[in-house]
């Protein structure tokens, strides 16, 4: 809107930041159709019973999952402040937490008491596993992110990468806040 | 510390205690149907936290991105 008044005054100005905010939400959006079919797809297949998973594990992880967020949200806000080297710790910090995270889902694997041709196995590695992949490829883009951030390359006026990044971050969460208590809490 | 991080810092604390609080009130709670709805409105709340505290969903109707 703000785009076509400029525009109608006849000095076209757009905020790409903006835009691109807008093609993350939209992109959170669809993955979000994803997510929500196989969260649908456990409570079909199994009601509201479940097979024995490790409780202390699933906490575990989703504690440090939560932790995660928040020290992408301290690197986010450092970098929006300048703050280039509490935001480089931070991220990193973000990125180890995450190998934890994926650590953890994969001993949940090696360790679980059912197969995958039983229908909760079925779901649970499917949910666990598409969300793992989400984490990894987090990992990945936060880590090319750290590298550029390394290099001077955002500051508090160039920092859409970052933003970006932590943001996808947040939503591999916000899948976890539902993930959890469908597979480890319900019964 | 920014009083933008302090924010955060509480957001991570409330999130971390629903956190708890959902698996307690899981493993104490034997009624099926009550259980489902209280991790259900639990899991929606940490999800508004999130969505509006750490990702910033208000930013999409500013016209200006804040610093």
């Amino acid at each position: 809107m703000a785009v076509a008044a400029s525009a109608a005054h006849g000095h076209a100005t757009h905020n790409p930041v903006r835009f691109n905010r807008l093609g993350l939400w939209l992109f959170f959006f669809s993955e979000s159709i994803l997510f929500g079919l196989l969260l649908t797809t456990r409570f079909f297949l199994e009601g509201i019973e479940r097979e024995h998973v490790d409780q202390h594990l699933g906490l575990a992880i989703t504690i440090i999952l939560l932790l995660s967020s928040l020290t992408a949200f301290t690197a986010e806000t450092a970098i929006e402040h300048n703050n280039q080297r509490v935001a480089n710790w931070f991220l990193m910090a973000t990125i180890v937490l995450g190998i934890i995270f994926a650590a953890g889902v994969g001993f949940e694997w090696k360790t679980a008491e059912f197969s995958r041709h039983e229908a909760f196995g079925s779901v649970f590695f499917t949910m666990t596993g598409i969300h793992a992949a989400h984490v990894v490829s987090g990992i990945g883009i936060l880590f090319l992110v750290w590298i550029q951030l390394k290099r001077g390359k955002f500051n508090s006026k160039n920092h859409w990468p970052v933003s970006g990044s932590v943001m996808y971050w947040h939503f591999v969460d916000v899948v976890w806040v539902f993930f959890y208590p469908a597979l480890y809490l319900v019964k | 510390m920014t009083a933008a991080m302090q924010k955060g810092l509480i957001v991570a604390v409330i999130l971390a205690v629903l956190t708890v609080a959902e698996y307690i009130f899981a493993t104490s709670v034997t009624q099926t149907e009550t259980q489902f709805i209280g991790l259900a409105v639990t899991a929606i709340g940490k999800a508004a936290l999130i969505c509006y505290y750490f990702m910033h969903i208000y930013r999409l109707w500013r016209a200006e991105e804040a610093h």
